[in-house]
């Protein structure tokens, strides 16, 4: 029993640490505890297998085609390396873009409610904001205003946080609707409330407690699809982006209640539209390795183009494909400042 | 309110521009035997593999240490073994160790990389640049060291209690997850990764001694 006891106490150790990203000091007057912990901790770091793998092939790669290049350019240091910078700085592989009518009132209200930090805005001639990132927790929402060729497109997120009631408490006081207060009876485990605000997003505003697939060291913002045939999503996503269903709860006639799927180091939600949570096509901006590989297999996936890859001005390989749910997806690869 | 956010491991602004040759950043190899895998590089680049292999936990612990979050770890550690490949020649052997090299190289990028991201997204509220992050402690090195052998120790863990360790601390998967996937209870999950942790840190303590 005391073997299987520090099971646990060890594993409540782990937990802490993934779930607020922060080595949390620990009152373990068990020095064996302690000890085990402090392995933990380092382990946090660990490597992914599949990165060593993949730069090891990259540099054997290297090595067999630039050989006499590598050689007559060694020494100067100066050398320009290929690099895997794929994604922007600050940016995860998936961020929702969300584009509503009045940008400004909303960046404002993000920061009232959610203690959101507006890291860039780029201004429209007329005034109007014609791109902003804003940084809530350790994820990061995009917003314009809209226009005729793009119009306001509001979308369901779901944001962890550490008070969702304090949270929702704020959502209402910014001019937002309540679905219901938090509560912990949610199917997830997760203390939960949702509101509608005053531009029409859903705030699924949540604290994990549970064990729900997904949240621990993830994203404090996570897109949430509602969709009709959402088990159709899955594959798609997974041809179009290599995606990876990592939770998926459907009812035996297969229809998906929920599923967290995986694409690089960010998640998004899907489940069946239902109730007042329905379909809201919306726009997403995904970071990839290869723009125009995921481009061709969106498009064999079943995708339509919006537009094909070119090389945008602000220094991403960008295309834009619209999914089989009216969903726009904006693909992207970090081509750095050089 | 406070949302959740990445661990700010040490300020990854300010780092180092040198890492002391005293930095005791040697391979488990002989000095001799790195010697002898870095001059067979220098004439073939396709032997770089084997420097690789010997090095890459040391560069990735030491840069996963100073930046934020693992796809800029990912990132720095991507471009330093480029930047070496590239530059191999330049290398000369005067009782350096390769390691030191490469560090120096990694704490070059790390610097590169937190201007790359401070002139994007200017965070008022960090601090400025501590002096003393300009030189690597020996301290400091000790510590990379001690987790880059226990990334390594992680490889010789039994089959399962590997992947449970991968799933968790890699992956970030829930418990009932990990349990799912392995056909195993939540209780028999728990109990693996208890004992992969005792194991690593009965090796270290091994590997130490």
């Amino acid at each position: 029993m005391a073997n299987r006891s520090l099971a646990l106490q060890l594993d409540e150790v782990v937990q802490a640490m993934l779930v607020s990203l922060q080595p949390r000091r620990e009152k373990t007057p068990d020095r064996e505890l302690a000890s085990l912990a402090r392995v933990a901790q380092e382990l946090r770091d660990l490597p992914r297998e599949e990165f060593r793998t993949a730069l090891k092939s990259d540099l054997q790669r290297r090595a067999s085609t630039s050989e006499s290049t590598a050689a007559a350019k060694a020494g100067t240091g100066e050398e320009q390396v290929g690099t895997v910078h794929y994604m922007r700085p600050g940016l995860t592989s998936i961020t929702p873009y969300i584009i509503v009518r009045g940008a400004s009132q909303f960046i404002e209200f993000l920061k009232t409610a959610f203690e959101a930090t507006e890291r860039m805005r780029v201004p429209a001639p007329d005034g109007s904001i014609m791109h902003a990132e804003v940084a809530i927790g350790n994820g990061a929402i995009e917003v314009s205003d809209g226009s005729d060729a793009y119009p306001a497109a509001p979308q369901a997120i779901h944001l962890y946080v550490d008070d969702p009631d304090a949270t929702y408490a704020r959502t209402l006081q910014g001019g937002s609707t309540s679905f219901y207060a938090p509560t912990d009876d949610h199917p997830s485990g997760d203390r939960w409330g949702a509101v509608k605000d005053p531009f029409g997003n859903h705030w699924y505003i949540a604290k994990p407690r549970g064990w729900t697939p997904g949240p621990e060291g993830l994203r404090s913002v996570q897109p949430y699809l509602h969709l009709r045939e959402a088990h159709k999503m899955i594959p798609f996503l997974v041809v179009a982006f290599g995606a990876e269903a990592m939770g998926v709860h459907a009812s035996p006639q297969g229809v998906v209640h929920h599923a967290t799927i995986r694409i690089g180091n960010a998640t998004l939600e899907i489940d069946e539209a239902h109730r007042e949570f329905q379909p809201m096509p919306c726009h997403l901006h995904v970071y990839v390795p290869d723009t125009d590989a995921v481009y061709e297999q969106a498009l064999r996936a079943g995708a339509t183009s919006i537009e094909p890859p070119r090389n945008a001005p602000y220094g991403d390989r960008a295309a834009g494909v619209k999914d089989a749910w009216g969903n726009s997806w904006f693909i992207a690869t970090y081509l750095g400042n050089k | 309110m406070a949302t959740r956010r990445p661990a700010r491991k040490g300020s990854a602004k300010g780092v180092a521009k040198g890492v002391p040759a005293e930095a005791r950043a040697s391979a488990a190899t002989g000095p001799q035997d790195e010697r002898r895998l870095v001059e067979a590089a220098q004439n073939d680049p396709a032997k770089f593999d084997a420097l690789y292999e010997l090095q890459f936990e040391r560069v990735y612990a030491f840069v996963a240490s100073r930046v934020r979050d693992r796809a800029s770890a990912e990132d720095v550690t991507s471009e330093v073994f480029h930047k070496a490949l590239a530059n191999l020649a330049s290398y000369e052997w005067r009782g350096v160790p390769f390691a030191a090299w490469l560090l120096r190289i990694a704490a070059n990028a790390i610097v590169d990389h937190a201007k790359r991201a401070a002139r994007e997204f200017p965070a008022p509220d960090d601090p400025p640049e501590p002096a003393n992050d300009l030189v690597v402690q020996a301290s400091e090195m000790r510590a990379i060291e001690h987790r880059a052998q226990l990334f390594r120790l992680v490889e010789q863990l039994p089959a399962i209690q590997k992947q449970v360790v991968l799933d968790r601390f890699v992956e970030q998967r829930s418990i009932k997850e990990i349990a799912q996937r392995l056909g195993k209870t939540e209780g028999a999950v728990k109990q693996l990764q208890l004992r992969a942790v005792q194991n690593l840190r009965a090796q270290m303590e091994g590997s130490n001694g």
